[in-house]
């Protein structure tokens, strides 16, 4: 089959890959041959698998190919991208050609997928099915190629055809499909992302409570999991979830759960995940008596997740913000989302940028670490604390363990973490 | 013509009139183009007073006899005209645009008025910013203001009347005032609010009124239990401290860089446009502020250099001079038909009561006229179902200032703006009735009537038209009554800045409470005292 793939969302990415593995030819649309975001690169045996389509002729890019020749169309766009994706499914409708199979991946919202089948010309049997992204990060690939159950909004029997027919290779296994309407299935996928957003606030709230009631919220997490009805997903204390699509996905439920229902649950959870950001800030400002001006700040990551450039929604905003405001310095750094970072607040006197951790660091009044980058998780203790100025460290990601962090001569504050 | 000529004349017109009806008046089809006035927006329309153009012509006269244009110069000029206490009273420096110069002995006030708005605007912008931090790192998300009388009022009525003009910055504060100096208003806030999040605005122009140290030792306790921290941190991140005294301000532990001064030129009345406004840029932020600021200047500009005959302030003051010196009118109801200047009577009760509520002139001698009559008000609307009988078949003749916007709710519902509609119809046809009575129906179907149902009319009233309610002609309205009352002040050759008929009760509730404490009575009071202290002693400790 000939399959365009649309988007830069991890879920394009891995369709590439899994379905040239199975002598389709993928035409790469709008993008390049390769992602460019880092957590994206990361993912195990994606780039490796890629490389394999493109020397093998299998993948190209809409240079080589007109996308709009293709009988299968993979939308992986981006939450918020719905005009790139109506333009997309209004340019394949005028294209004229029959018995197209637009796969949408694309999480944009309840009654999208409707919205963009009403573009298409069904009368020519373009269809448009909704297969909700399930995958996660790390185990994507094994995910798309093996996967358990899917769930197929599919609203046309011959659409229904033609896409069990181009999954066969990956469940012969006996994957169950869940059939239910697009309209069923992308409030499905809905679901799940509150409920995952629910849980985040939920441990959140609870690490709060555990710096009150003197216990580690760690050792408490982890015991929650074990139970299966809890399970060990989404529980990981810290401060605050950000990027872009995530925030803006839960904001998008939450709007309607309020407008329609009057309910704030969602609302309060980004509410309090808004909150939740500037903990770093409120322990560093009560370390200090609330008194924070000409002291020197280091900051450790700025990026809202390790492997991505990107510091949308992120918590070292707000706490820069909030530190500059304060008459602070800050002396930063992050491996990747540094650059970005910079074209945001440009140059300050107050702001410095750094290209090594240990500079950050170097005559600090506190170590802030905001994103659990793994070049930070082992750092030499030794050399951090001969360069700090005061042996501070706010752990905004629960990376260290507090007992080592108190016998090498350090103050440390974690989420929910102050009876050490 | 000399000022006592000037009362001849008018008693005289005032004679000839007063078995005129103001249906007799009103029925001159020329009349509302000739004692309708318009500055900027702003119409003051007075064809329902019971003058006529010549009486308006005779009262201009009184004004300049009575050194008005000096007046105006030595007010807005910054010389003492407070001579009681020694000072000027330069409200209309603080409206000033940067450009302006003001001396006072010499010196020129505007830099220091301007660097404190720049003061006032880096802390509006840290708090809309929600980089005020509270003791635990925390955004400041309430404001609560604690001050009385002009430190209240003024700041209550501006914020209430311009809350639609919040920007989205402002959005995330809310606002509190508190003045009453029993706590009332602070116990019940405080069980409600978040410490931590919590910032207290101190106004006191001394920074000894016990009202308000009362209410900011409460506060400040409040916080220091909720804290653990020490008094000097909460003050340093939790209190503003407004006053013309720093170094009480700062005896009191208010630290520096949380005061803002304004200066003893500056009459708690009138002092709305100073620092003391700092609630109003809290809700409306500083461009709306400033705004309010431009409005009242441009009215300054007008009572300073506009001809009397067509000078809204001026037309205003003698308007009233008429009405309460040659016909005998002691009542004036503020009636504005706008729920947004629903605090604006209280406003204008102590602007005008407190100011021109005196007895003795400049000279020291008893004035010989009736001066500051009794003002009240409530939003025309809600007291058309409470007062109105009293103004249609009483006995007492009251002069009313109705105050309405044309437009409102422009960017909002039909429904909306038809309930505007509503108010405005109210308004019109009061002001009707209580003019002409029974003269607006058919003459047979009046005399039809039984006596409970008959409406004697004659009521004077003016109208204050805006063309709508803004920071802009707030500032408008607000100055052009404080203009009408220096006018009159002028006028009485009373002294309007000075409020020594408030000092000797605060002095003595000091003596008072003492003997509450210690539970003894002075033999020195009078038999009602003592009766009200025994009891008091007698019950006070009962639970």
């Amino acid at each position: 089959m000939k399959i365009s793939i649309w988007g830069e969302e991890l879920a394009g990415w891995i369709a590439c890959a899994q379905l040239a593995t199975f002598g389709n030819e993928i035409i790469k649309a709008g993008s390049a041959l390769t992602p460019m975001q880092s957590s994206i690169r990361a993912e195990p045996g994606l780039l490796d698998r890629l490389q394999q389509a493109i020397d093998s002729g299998r993948m190209v890019d809409a240079d080589l190919a007109d996308p709009y020749s293709a009988d299968v169309h993979w939308l992986a766009v981006a939450p918020g991208e719905l005009d790139s994706a109506s333009e997309i499914v209004a340019r394949i409708a005028a294209s004229g050609r029959r018995n197209v199979l637009v796969v949408s991946q694309s999480n944009l919202g309840t009654g999208a997928s409707d919205a963009l089948q009403a573009r298409l010309d069904t009368a020519l049997g373009q269809h448009l099915v909704y297969l909700p992204d399930m995958l996660q990060g790390g185990q994507a690939m094994r995910q798309f190629a093996h996967p358990d159950v899917l769930l197929l909004g599919c609203e046309d029997e011959a659409a229904r055809v033609g896409v069990t027919a181009l999954l066969r290779p990956f469940t012969r296994e006996g994957t169950e499909i869940r059939l239910m309407s697009r309209r069923e299935a992308e409030f499905t996928k809905f679901a799940i992302t509150g409920m995952l957003a629910l849980r985040l606030g939920y441990i959140n709230e609870l690490a709060m409570l555990a710096d009150h009631v003197g216990v580690d919220i760690e050792t408490v997490r982890d015991g929650m999991s074990t139970d299966p009805r809890v399970g060990p997903h989404y529980l990981s204390p810290g401060c605050g979830f950000g990027g872009h699509h995530f925030t803006q996905y839960i904001e998008g439920l939450a709007g309607l759960l309020s407008q329609t229902r009057g309910s704030r649950l969602l609302e309060t959870v980004l509410e309090q995940n808004e909150h939740h950001k500037e903990l770093p800030f409120r322990k560093l400002w009560q370390h200090y008596h609330c008194e924070l001006r000409d002291k020197r700040i280091a900051i450790w990551g700025l990026a809202f997740k390790p492997g991505v450039a990107t510091v949308e929604s992120a918590p070292s905003l707000r706490i820069v913000d909030a530190l500059l405001a304060q008459g602070a310095t800050v002396q930063l750094h992050d491996p990747e989302a540094q650059q970005e970072f910079r074209a945001i607040y440009g140059e300050q006197p107050q702001l410095v940028y750094c290209d090594a951790p240990y500079d950050a660091v170097d005559g600090a009044d506190a170590l802030l670490l905001l994103t659990a980058w793994p070049d930070y998780w082992s750092p030499n203790y030794t050399e951090l604390h001969r360069l700090m100025r005061e042996p501070v460290i706010v752990d905004g990601r629960n990376v260290y363990d507090p007992q080592l962090l108190h016998d090498l001569g350090f103050t440390y504050y974690g989420v929910g973490r102050n009876s050490h | 013509m000399s000022r006592d000529s000037c009362w001849r004349a008018l008693r005289q017109s005032a004679h000839s009139l007063q078995d005129t009806h103001l249906s007799e008046l009103l029925a001159d089809e020329s009349r509302f183009d000739t004692l309708s006035f318009e500055h900027d927006g702003v119409l003051l329309d007075l064809s329902r007073q019971r003058f006529t153009p010549d009486v308006l012509q005779q009262l201009v006269e009184l004004a300049q006899a009575s050194g008005l244009r000096d007046g105006i110069d030595a007010l807005i000029g910054g010389a003492r005209v407070n001579h009681t206490e020694q000072r000027a009273a330069l409200h209309t420096a603080l409206r000033t645009p940067a450009d302006g110069h003001v001396l006072v002995d010499g010196e020129d006030v505007i830099p220091e008025v301007q660097a404190t708005l720049d003061k006032m605007e880096t802390l509006i912008a840290t708090l809309h910013s929600g980089q005020w931090r509270g003791f635990s790192g925390e955004a400041i998300d309430t404001v609560v203001n604690i001050g009385v009388g002009g430190s209240d009022l003024g700041p209550l009525m501006a914020c209430h009347a311009l809350e639609e003009f919040q920007p989205d910055a402002a959005r995330s504060i809310e606002l509190h005032f508190v003045s009453s100096m029993d706590g009332s208003q602070l116990s019940g806030l405080l069980s409600r609010l978040n410490p931590a999040t919590t910032l207290f605005v101190l106004s006191s122009k001394s920074f000894t009124t016990i009202d308000t140290l009362a209410n900011a030792a409460t506060a400040c306790q409040w916080l220091v239990d909720a804290s653990g921290l020490e008094r000097e941190i909460i003050l340093r991140h939790h209190f503003i401290g407004i006053t013309a005294q720093p170094d009480k301000a700062s005896e009191w532990g208010i630290p520096t860089q949380n005061q803002l001064l304004f200066w003893e030129w500056t009459g708690g009345r009138y002092s709305l446009w100073s620092a003391i406004g700092f609630p109003i840029a809290v809700q409306i932020g500083m461009a709306g502020f400033r705004q309010l600021l431009a409005g009242a200047h441009s009215m300054d500009r007008h009572f300073q250099q506009a001809e009397f005959d067509r000078n809204l302030p001026v037309l205003l003051a003698l308007t009233g001079i008429w009405n309460i010196n040659l016909l005998d009118i002691h009542a004036n109801a503020i009636l504005p038909y706008d729920g947004r200047l629903a605090h604006l009577p209280a406003y204008l009760e102590q602007l005008e009561m407190e100011s021109n509520g005196k007895s003795v002139r400049l000279d020291g001698n008893r004035v010989d006229t009736r001066t500051c009559p009794v003002l009240w008000g409530e939003i025309g609307p809600n007291a058309q179902h409470a007062f109105y009988q009293l103004l249609h078949q009483g006995t007492e003749a009251v002069m009313c200032d109705f105050i309405v916007p044309i437009r409102r709710y422009t960017d909002q519902s039909p429904h909306l703006q038809e309930q505007h509609r509503l108010a405005l119809a109210n308004c019109l046809a009061q002001a009707r009735v209580l003019a002409l009575g029974d003269h607006a129906l058919d003459p047979q179907q009046a005399a039809a009537a039984p006596p409970w149902k008959r409406y004697r009319g004659n009521q004077p009233s003016s109208m204050i038209l805006l063309d709508e309610l803004t920071p802009y002609s707030l500032g408008q309205l607000i100055a052009l009554y404080e203009h009408k009352v220096y006018t009159q002040a002028v006028i009485w050759q009373i002294n309007p800045f000075d409020q020594w008929g408030v000092e000797l009760g605060k002095k003595m509730a000091t003596e008072m409470l003492g003997a509450l404490e210690q539970n003894a009575c002075d033999h020195d009071f009078d038999c009602a005292t003592r009766g009200l202290l025994e009891r008091i002693a007698a019950r006070g400790d009962r639970t």
